[in-house]
Formats: C-alpha cells, structure tokens, sequence
C-alpha cells in the first residue's frame, strides 16, 4: 500500500520505520527534511509538502505536537487536504484537542477523505517496539480497514468511538499519567519529610496496590533524582492543558487533575524545556521548603 | 519461641492462627472475649489482659483499629507495657501514626522493650492465605529474629528503616493508591461524559503508561458499578488521616493527598463507608450534579 507519514519526531521517526518494514510504500514530509534523512535511507520518498504526501498516499499518518500543527500541515496552505484523493485516510497520532479533531474530520469529510484519531501511548520505547497503545476514533469500518496498519504500530488496539473519542481516551490516559506522577512525587516527599528512605519503600509498593507502570518509571528517575531526561515534562504540560480543556467542554470537575495541571505550570515555570515530568518532585520539595538536600 | 497476640479481629485472627499452624506456643488477648474462641480452639492460651499475654511472650504482636488503641494496649492501664519482660519484643502490625509509633518506641525502649512497627497489606484475603505485604520499621537485629514470625503471615516482607518507617511506608502505600484512584475515577467520569465508553477506554489504559493495579481492580469496579469491599472508604479515610495528620505535624503541603482524603470524608460523610473505596468515583459524579 502507498501510505504517507508526517511528522518525523522522536516517536514518528521510529513509527514509520515499522510502516516501511510492514512493506510499504512510504511518502514523508518534515518541517525539517534533514529529519527524514533515516527513513530515505531505508527507501522513503522525500516530498516537497503534507499536499504532495496527500497526492501520492492512499492513508496517511500525521505524528505532530499540538492542534494547531494538525491544522496547519491538514488545512494550511500547502496542507495535506489539498492534495489527498477522494476515498482516502488521514490517521493522526498526534495528542490534541477531541474539538480539534471533529472540526479537521468535518473539512476532510467535504473532500471524501475519511479520518481516524489514533492517539497512543507507551512513548518512544513503545514507538520502536511497535508496542504502542492505541485509541481509536472514528467510523468503525475506516478503523477495521486501517486496523493491520495499525497493527505494525501498537499492540493494544481500541476502538473508542464516533469521531474524537480517541482523544477523549487519550485525555483521560494523560489524566492518570499527570496525576499519578504528582501523587508519587507527594509520597516521596513524606518519606523524605520523616527521615525514610524511599527505595526500600519502592520495592515494598511497586508489586502491590499502588504498584503502576509510572511508579515503576518515575518513582524510579525521582529517587536517582534524574531530572534532566527530554521533552517529557513540556509534553505533559501541554496535555494536562488538553485534559482540563475536555473537562471545560464536558463540564466535568476533574480537581485531581487540575492541581496536577497547576504543578506542571509551577515546573514550567523553572525554565520548563529543560525537565523531564521526574522533577513535579522539585516543585513539591520547593514549594514546602525542602529543596536543599 | 513463646508468641502472644492481642486483637484478634477481621485481620488478627488469621495472622494468630498461622502463627498458631507453625506450631507455636501462643497466648492471646481481645476486646471481646468470643473473638478469642477459635484461637482458644485451636490451642491457644486466653488471658485477661494484653499485661498478661505480654508476661508469657518473647514477641507479642498488637493488630488493633487505630492510635489510640494501639496507645491503650501498650500504654495504658493493664497494657503490654507493664508485663512485658526487658529483651522482649512488641511488634506492632496495625496502621497508625509513625510519630505516635516513635513515641511509643521510645517509652517501650525506657523499659529495655524492643518494639517494631510492621503495618501490613493485602485484606483479609492475604491474612488469612497468608500472603500479606508486611513493611518494618526498628532494628534489623530485632527484625532478623521476628522475621520467621512474619513468614507465617506474610510474603513480601520488607525492612523499610528505622522505627516508623514500616508505618511512613504504609502511608506511601495509602497516597499512590487513594491518589491513583482518585484519577482513575475522574478519568472514567472525563470519558464518559464526552460521550466515550468508559468500559473502552478502560481497556485501551491498560495497554499503556497509565497502567496501575488501581485501574485494572478498582477501574473494573467502577465500569461496572460493583462496589461490594474489598477495602472499605472508611478504612481508607482512616489510613489518609494518619497521612494528612503527619502531614500537618511535619509542616507539609501534600495538594494531591489532601484532595482525595476530603472526598474520602464526603463519601463516608454520604454514608457509604462500608462500600470499597473505588465508589469515591460517586462524590466526583455529586459534584457534577448527577447521582448514579
């Protein structure tokens, strides 16, 4: 199949790779084109722009940063919609906003492009696994024609529901994440406040009841107080914003979720870019006056 | 060894009869004397005080409600303290303060009476299966020689630190949970009112990095609105008050953990402490102006 991807970042470089050895034919478009430099080795077409994917691929992936970038390599000027064939697919992967995608869905539909929102999780290792999660929105019979596709992405594959509720599921996953990440941070900090050390604690908790996939990852980064990891904690940010954004046009209260958001404000705050989500723990020491260690 | 064993409720009573099955000499005490029964029944010693169980014991375990019970059959009149023999040892296995259980360590030390704090985790299931998570605080000496003790009871044993750390653990325990229940529920309630199948999402979570024991048990509760205990709210807002009382005492903000002990108070305050925990999902559907 000719399939087209957009978005060559540190979780779109190693997706698309798992689409060319899928056996497919692949159409790349990147802000930066040294970016596509990895895939063109491995025999993907450079094209000049998200149209020219359009034009030359039967489905294709976007794997950008946030809503506005979704709009603009779909809608904008020499954005994918001027190109793509009636009859055609854009999946996004992308994590942004459930109105975001209905309204980009809507342009797509007058054009007879259909689109899924596929958000995932499981991060970069999942990405180079093909072990992500998935979530789909959408129309069931797109999501079943495009499901093998998927299939050489992710491991978990859900279908959610009508169009957006892949980003809803996706809203919700982030939730727990920015929460979850707060929470350990608090608990860290009270071991420390009484004098414990919280490794012993750490193994004692991870089998158990609290035991998760973020206290195995970041209880673990915040107790080697490796903070300075990438890109983790701006991301957050941005989602914990998607998440109280869902809960405004839901009017759902979520006040877990908005104290997560505030500490991920407050980590921003301290030259955001730099931090992994690890240091919410410098945010909770700092605010209750702990931080000279 | 001679064992003793005071509070022989939902959770002692099974720990004292593996104790009791490993072929050890026990002497025990409870509030109500037909607790003691089936231990009596299976060989065990009844005696009138928990000053009298400690007078027989080398180690004698306290499972008891809260802190001040703990206090009471420690401390006050009658209590272990005044028959327990210099180079015994009290290992409390109940879920109360660490700064409570650092004072009582202390006046227990003042009488050359070792003592360990050992809360532990996994139900009345675990208790009576014998599998429990048993975390410890106090000397590793003493823990050495009550540690095949706590292999009749339990499973994971950890030494945490010194004493109150196995308390200060169980608390760490009570935030991640509470916590990541409290976004599991918020997160069901998120989907659901935006229009998604929170049965779905729940699947498509559990795939990924929000994976927690917390939502594959207690997110299934909440889909399927089953909230028959396991672990009751009100048992749960007991163990988040020890955490917000410490948290006060040791001049701490801890904004998550406060949050879900006051909805843990509102879901008792509705009464239905007796329901599990997960039904906490029910004062976020409040706040919204729906009941369900």
């Amino acid at each position: 199949m000719k399939l087209g991807f957009i978005g060559l970042g540190s979780m779109g470089v190693p997706m698309a790779e798992n689409l060319l050895n899928g056996g497919h034919e692949l159409y790349v478009w990147a802000r930066r084109a040294e970016a596509a430099k990895p895939l063109i080795g491995k025999g993907a077409k450079l094209c000049a722009s998200p149209a020219e994917v359009g034009a030359s691929a039967e489905v294709t992936f976007t794997m950008v940063t946030n809503g506005a970038d979704v709009e603009n390599v779909v809608l904008g000027e020499t954005g994918l919609a001027h190109g793509a064939k009636p009859g055609s697919v854009l999946v996004d992967c992308s994590t942004i906003p459930a109105l975001t995608v209905r309204k980009v869905a809507t342009e797509l539909g007058r054009k007879n492009v259909d689109m899924l929102d596929a958000p995932v999780s499981g991060g970069e290792t999942g990405a180079k696994a093909g072990t992500l999660s998935i979530m789909v929105g959408g129309k069931p019979a797109v999501f079943e024609r495009i499901k093998p596709l998927l299939g050489l992405l992710g491991k978990t594959l859900v279908y959610v529901g009508e169009s957006g509720s892949g980003q809803v599921a996706k809203a919700a996953n982030q939730l727990i994440l920015t929460v979850s990440i707060h929470g350990i941070a608090e608990a860290i900090m009270f071991a420390r406040a009484n004098d414990v050390d919280f490794k012993p604690v750490w193994e004692a908790l991870t089998k158990g009841f609290a035991g998760s996939r973020m206290l195995e990852l970041f209880g673990a980064r915040m107790m080697q107080r490796e903070f300075v990891a990438g890109l983790d904690a701006r991301l957050h940010h941005k989602d914990a914003n998607i998440v109280l954004q869902s809960a405004y046009e839901s009017y759902t209260p979520t006040p877990a979720a908005a104290l997560a958001a505030q500490a991920f404000n407050a980590l921003m705050a301290r030259e955001g870019t730099r931090w992994d989500s690890a240091a919410i723990l410098k945010v909770v020491e700092e605010m209750n006056g702990r931080d000279i260690a | 060894m001679k064992v003793g064993f005071v509070g022989l409720g939902i959770m002692g009573r099974p720990q004292a009869l593996n104790i009791r099955k490993a072929g050890y000499e026990l002497a025990v005490w409870a509030r109500r004397r037909q607790s003691m029964q089936p231990l009596l029944d299976a060989g065990a010693v009844g005696c009138a005080s928990p000053k009298e169980v400690a007078a027989v014991s080398d180690v004698t375990f306290v499972m008891v409600a809260d802190t001040p019970d703990v206090e009471q059959v420690i401390l006050g009149p009658d209590g272990i303290i005044e028959g327990a023999k210099p180079g015994s040892v009290v290992v409390d296995m109940s879920t109360i303060s660490p700064v409570v259980t650092r004072e009582i360590a202390e006046k227990l030390a003042g009488k050359n009476i070792e003592m360990l704090d050992a809360p532990v985790s996994g139900g009345d299931i675990g208790a009576i299966n014998g599998t429990l998570s048993i975390m410890v605080g106090g000397k590793p000496e003493v823990f050495a020689r009550v540690k095949p003790l706590f292999e009749c009871m339990g499973k994971n044993i950890v030494h945490i630190g010194a004493n109150g750390a196995g308390q200060v653990a169980k608390a760490c325990n009570q935030i991640i949970a509470a916590v990541t229940l409290e976004a599991v529920a918020e997160a069901l309630t998120l989907a659901r009112r935006n229009g998604a199948d929170p049965a779905q999402v729940r699947e498509a979570m559990l795939g990924g990095f929000a994976w927690s024991k917390v939502l594959e048990v207690h997110g299934r509760r909440i889909v399927e609105r089953d909230f028959k205990p396991g672990f009751k709210a009100r048992l749960h807002r007991k163990d988040l008050k020890i955490v917000t009382d410490t948290a006060a005492h040791l001049g701490l903000s801890l904004p998550q953990a406060s949050l879900v002990a006051s909805h843990l108070n509102a879901l008792v305050g509705m009464g239905l402490g007796d329901e599990d925990s997960a039904a906490v999902v029910k004062v976020i559907e409040r706040a919204a102006g729906e009941v369900r």
